[in-house]
């Protein structure tokens, strides 16, 4: 009776390991009747089954390929596999997973996300109401009042309707079937020709533990899954969506379009340093604070000289204050903390009261120079501050960049015309950046000195 | 030159390795790796996605792996929690794929912008049954990009998950990388099998004749039929129980990286005649010993540093050796309790002292004042 006709799918002559009754040879059987029926070479099946019962079936399947996955993880391998089979190999392979209901629970995002990017994988959930492998327990899919091993007074939960969750995941086939109906085989093939995801709940009885527990007889699969409000037949069947590999190569061109070729430097030896200097920056997020560290460290390598840049955020990223820890060396930077700060540049009230909550103040000693915003309350305590009108004269979100083109041109690292180039590709015009008054503040203030 | 961070440059590796998948789920401090590959992988001729979790994205990357194609995926420690589950899967079904663990602070979510050294113990012991996994581990950005195309071929050429280590300080900080002195290590690329090869054997999944061979790699979809499972097998892929051949493939899966060791090793030996002194470190941490190496020798002393590419396996007769000639060694990482030094204890000769720390680097100010 168990005995499988020889096929082309199936391993000829192959016993079902399964108990008498049980759902999962006819499920099976049935799957090999659908690969025959759409003339499908072997080669480009794979089957991927779970953990349970059901995983058992690709040792039955000897002339496709078969992975066997970890518990609940079929899916996810299933869309590792068909998403390169799709967008990087020849678009062949038809993916089907097979699952039972405790692993589709397990993996229930998996099939949700399958579901989702629309990617061309059939999952068959072979739902017997419970875990049967390891002793009858009851599963998620486990129908309120059923009994089982470890829900002895009946299920105390409603079952999950998977087709649903496929459904609000906006999967285009979906079906739920009995084992027994007698189209299984052409809805089965029907979902594996779907191009994108399909799922089918195929319902079906563990004879050895659902069977003996619960009264069920003729229609009771059908009447179990109404009475849980699931719907039976053929649920969704949709090719508006497009499957996720022939939306992919659009995407990826277009996006491709607006990626800016990678950035390389040709430095020019020319900078006036003989010893690294370690920079700390700080403002308010959205100010520029990171980027404008990015613009010294650009010119800098552009100088032929070394650097390090380490940017901090609060995890909110849009608000509070933005960091970056600057270090410039004539030579190749080993380590990367700045544990004495030569210069610390505050750009807003965040910035100040990030330096305080981080202790940098704890990292500065007599011969650090402070250029900070003059707005900021900072009782100098014998440091060397110099209070300008950054945000007045540069506008808050150029504040940072400011005062690091004020550094630049007073303390004379490197030449300032580095730094103006780089400014001026970014906005058009170096001349343009600021306020006229900070032109005149810088030009008054900064008389080039070497560090 | 350029302004690239140790994940960007990682990225960039892996593409110059031929990885041609990615799958992504974002986590700070390794996000940018995945921003990379979304970015930079389809000009490649690869594809990149978004996974719902990092669960997904070990297992899409497997899938992809199987299907015939390098691929890589990156994380943190919390992410990295989660794909212990499948890097096993990928150990015993033998699927190359390469695993970024850019460390953070732990336990647990910890410190998401923080650095740390804490996932040693963690990476090297996901197996059960305590198979090794290689890891490497750069120590800048330049490595970055050198060690991940290595971390590719390792995968290759034994058939194996592969994780590339990193951390935070390495991963997230931008410095200058000077491409004309990037080392482009010989490519091993992926040599998928099919029937109709010319120089097509007798073939089995899982089979060797001696330990040192490794099967063949066939994809799911050739014209050769896989049997691929997460559970213990004979040659041929099919689940068995405790016969002699299924546990000799066990075995083999541990056999075949230790009859390798010997070409696993990459190690940077800074070693000064009658040292007294000894510093193993790595990662960001090898950074500040060569810093405290470079002040130390100017005022003076003598002392050697050993930097560890090469993790796991052990690279033992380096660090035996490198031992025997020094009179104390320091070992200095950033976690509690000395995660590396507990692994090499027994090869250090009971000359070993921790220097330990977290929530910071450590300062070389704190491993000179340990030189003597």
């Amino acid at each position: 009776m168990n005995i499988v006709d020889p096929c082309s799918y199936m391993t000829q002559g192959a016993v079902m390991p399964f108990c008498k009754g049980c759902g999962h040879s006819n499920i099976l059987k049935r799957i090999n009747e659908a690969l025959s029926l759409l003339n499908l070479d072997p080669k480009d099946v794979c089957l991927v089954t779970d953990i349970g019962c059901i995983g058992l079936a690709d040792a039955l399947f000897d002339k496709v390929h078969t992975v066997h996955t970890t518990h609940g993880r079929s899916t996810a391998f299933a869309t590792g596999i068909a998403l390169a089979d799709k967008i990087l190999a020849e678009k062949k392979l038809k993916t089907i997973v097979l699952i039972g209901d405790g692993g589709s629970m397990i993996g229930l995002l998996h099939i949700v996300n399958a579901a989702l990017i629309n990617v061309d994988v059939t999952v068959i959930v072979a739902n017997n109401f419970l875990f049967g492998m390891t002793g009858g327990q009851q599963s998620s899919l486990t129908p309120e009042h059923f009994v089982t091993q470890t829900s002895p007074f009946g299920s105390l939960t409603p079952s999950l309707d998977i087709c649903a969750v496929a459904e609000a995941s906006k999967g285009g086939f979906i079906a739920r079937k009995t084992s027994t109906d007698k189209d299984l085989t052409d809805v089965i093939a029907w979902a594996v020709a779907h191009n994108g995801f399909s799922i089918i709940e195929v319902l079906e009885l563990c004879t050895e533990h659902a069977v003996k527990r619960n009264d069920l007889k003729g229609n009771s699969l059908t009447d179990l899954a109404e009475t849980e409000g699931h719907k039976m037949g053929i649920i969704k069947e949709s090719v508006e969506r497009k499957e996720f590999s022939r939306k992919y190569s659009d995407d990826a061109k277009s996006h491709m379009a607006k990626i800016k070729p990678a950035k390389f430097i040709e430095p020019k030896l020319e900078h006036n340093l003989s010893r690294p200097i370690g920079i700390v920056i700080s403002g308010s997020a959205g100010e520029r604070i990171q980027s404008s560290a990015g613009f010294l460290c650009e010119a800098a390598v552009n100088c032929g000289l070394y650097i390090t840049q380490k940017n901090d955020n609060p995890v909110t990223q849009g608000s509070g204050f933005s960091l970056s820890e600057v270090i410039i060396s004539p030579c190749e930077i080993n380590y990367t903390g700045v544990d004495i700060a030569d210069y610390v540049i505050i750009a807003s009230e965040d910035g100040m009261k990030e330096l305080i909550n981080q202790n940098v103040f704890d990292r500065v000693n007599n011969d650090t120079i402070f250029i900070i915003d003059e707005s900021i309350s900072f009782s100098s305590n014998g440091f060397n501050v110099l209070s300008l009108p950054l945000r007045k004269s540069c506008g808050n979100d150029k504040a940072a960049l400011g005062a690091i083109n004020y550094f630049v041109k007073k303390y004379n690292p490197f030449p300032h015309n580095r730094l103006k180039d780089i400014v001026a590709k970014k906005y058009e015009k170096y001349e343009g950046v600021f306020k006229k008054e900070y032109y005149k503040l810088v030009n008054a203030d900064t008389e080039a000195g070497k560090i | 030159m350029a302004l690239r961070s140790g994940n960007q440059m990682v990225a960039e590796g892996a593409i110059k390795a031929g990885c041609k998948f990615f799958a992504g789920y974002p986590i700070t401090p390794a996000s940018g790796i995945y921003k990379g590959m979304i970015d930079m992988l389809p000009l490649g001729g690869g594809v990149a996605v978004s996974s719902p979790d990092e669960i997904s994205a070990l297992a899409y990357c497997v899938g992809a792996s199987m299907r015939g194609f390098k691929a890589m995926t990156a994380t943190s420690g919390p992410g990295w929690a989660l794909m212990i589950e499948t890097v096993q899967y990928a150990l015993i079904t033998e699927t190359p794929v390469v695993i970024c663990v850019v460390q953070r602070l732990g336990p647990s979510t910890g410190g998401a912008t923080q650095g740390g050294q804490g996932d040693i113990l963690i990476t090297e012991f996901a197996s059960s049954g305590g198979y090794t996994i290689p890891v490497l581990y750069p120590t800048n950005a330049k490595e970055c990009y050198e060690l991940t195309a290595l971390a590719f071929n390792w995968a290759e050429k034994l058939r194996s998950p592969v994780i590339l280590l990193s951390d935070k300080e390495v991963g997230m900080t931008i410095e200058s990388v000077d491409y004309s002195s990037l080392n482009e290590p010989a490519l091993i690329n992926r040599h998928n099998i099919h029937k109709t090869d010319l120089d097509f054997k007798e073939w089995t999944m899982y089979g060797f004749d001696s330990p040192d061979m490794i099967a063949k790699f066939a994809p799911v979809g050739g014209d050769i039929k896989v049997t691929a499972t997460g559970s213990a097998h004979n040659s041929e892929g099919n689940l068995k129980k405790n016969d002699v051949e299924t546990i000799s493939i066990l075995k083999h899966l541990e056999e075949k990286i230790q009859i390798h060791k010997d070409e696993l090793v990459l190690v940077k030996e800074d070693l000064e005649d009658n040292a007294a002194t000894l510093i193993i470190s790595f990662g960001i941490t090898a950074r500040t010993v060569m810093e405290a190496v470079k002040e130390a020798r100017l005022a003076g002393k003598k002392v050697s540093a050993l930097t560890i590419h090469s993790m796991f396996p052990i690279p033992e007769k380096e660090i035996m050796k490198c031992t025997s000639a020094a009179r104390r060694v320091i070992v200095a990482e950033e976690n509690i309790g000395g995660q590396y030094r507990k692994l090499i204890r027994h090869l250090l000769m009971g000359k070993e002292i921790g220097i330990n720390k977290i929530g910071g680097m450590i300062s070389p100010k704190e491993i000179i004042e340990r030189i003597v």
